[in-house]
């Protein structure tokens, strides 16, 4: 398998009022010579204007449903467009976008359908340790419901092959979208590998990720699944 | 006998109920309709009620057959709450499908 050529690669950015840092954003993920998509997720800033404005494909939902609708569409956009490679990558500025390369490299050189970035695996910068205790408990709890041994089940950095984006259908439309993914991968028979990425916290981003609470409506969020079809 | 003809059709409206929503929440549908011909069954022969609540420890019958229909109006509550969800999904696939019918409209 032979590294697919960067102009198939799509870089799927979820916004939720990101207008702040969207741009610095896109700008990085551009650089590194990716395709991005913007979906705006009904923003109330101009995450859109400044998105466009900033080069990026922009899908914009018309109302807000949740990261893991916003994802979802990105998904769908970029297959619609022909990508070989699907990345999706935090709005906040967490990310950078030199992780993604080392990504679609474990793609390539372990024949495998996802990549995960895990932060345990490799860096954090300024995490706090209350932050560190319970996405080490979701982890856990991931790979108990799940069987994938995953050091890392939140983070937001992946990528994947055409092929095994067609496997994911996310329906959780809020957080709970994270362990879903998971359980797709795991569902699907696909391989996957753990690649270790960096994540930066600032106070921006701390202020935007998941609490103790949240943990518990996801928890909440994923049995409510398990009542319907 | 009036109560108890008025708590027949409640309680045979929530095994309809329960039947017809049985095919989207099959564990609540069913955990429903066991219930509510539980409490058919107490409304028309209270002494068994009488019985059966003395046994788990509650004083009369009626309180038993009361504390049963809380139950079921919880589990009607958490199906509505269900049905809401997926209710969402049909939004979320519309919205999607509109955001991408108009991105691709931009290009």
């Amino acid at each position: 398998m032979s590294m697919p050529p960067p102009d198939n690669i799509w870089v799927v950015i979820a916004a939720y009022n990101e207008a702040a840092v969207i741009a610095s954003v896109v700008a990085d993920v551009m650089a590194a010579g990716y395709r991005a998509v913007v979906v705006d997720d009904g923003s109330r800033d101009r995450t859109a204007e400044v998105a466009a404005s900033a080069g990026a494909a922009l899908v914009r939902h018309p109302i807000n449903l949740g990261q893991g609708a916003a994802l979802q569409t990105g998904i769908e956009f970029a297959l619609a467009r022909g990508a070989d490679t699907i990345v999706t990558f935090d709005a906040d500025g967490q990310h950078r976008a030199a992780d993604i390369a080392g990504l679609i490299d474990a793609l390539a050189r372990h024949n495998a359908d996802f990549a995960l970035g895990s932060r345990f695996l490799g860096t954090t910068v300024n995490i706090p340790s209350s932050r560190r205790w319970l996405l080490k408990a979701a982890s856990w709890f991931t790979r108990a419901t799940t069987g994938l041994s995953v050091t890392d089940s939140h983070n937001g950095l992946r990528a994947m092959t055409r092929r095994g984006a067609s496997h994911i259908q996310l329906r959780q439309n809020r957080m709970a979208h994270a362990s879903e993914i998971l359980h797709q991968i795991a569902s699907s028979g696909l391989k996957y590998v753990e690649t270790p990425v960096t994540i930066h916290y600032s106070a921006y981003s701390l202020a935007k990720g998941q609490t103790l609470f949240d943990a518990v409506l996801i928890v909440l969020d994923l049995l409510a699944r398990r009542l319907y079809r | 006998m009036i109560a108890q003809l008025i708590l027949t059709v409640m309680l045979l409206a929530v095994v309809l109920y329960a039947s017809m929503s049985y095919r989207q929440a099959p564990v609540i549908g069913l955990f429903a309709v066991i219930s509510a011909s539980w409490g058919l069954y107490f409304v028309w022969v209270p002494s068994h009620a009488t019985k059966l609540a003395a046994l788990v420890g509650i004083g009369r019958g009626v309180d038993l057959v009361l504390y049963v229909w809380v139950v079921i109006s919880l589990i009607m509550l958490l199906n509505l709450h269900l049905k809401l969800r997926a209710q969402m999904e049909l939004i979320t696939r519309l919205a999607r499908k509109i955001a991408l019918a108009e991105a691709s409209q931009e290009k």
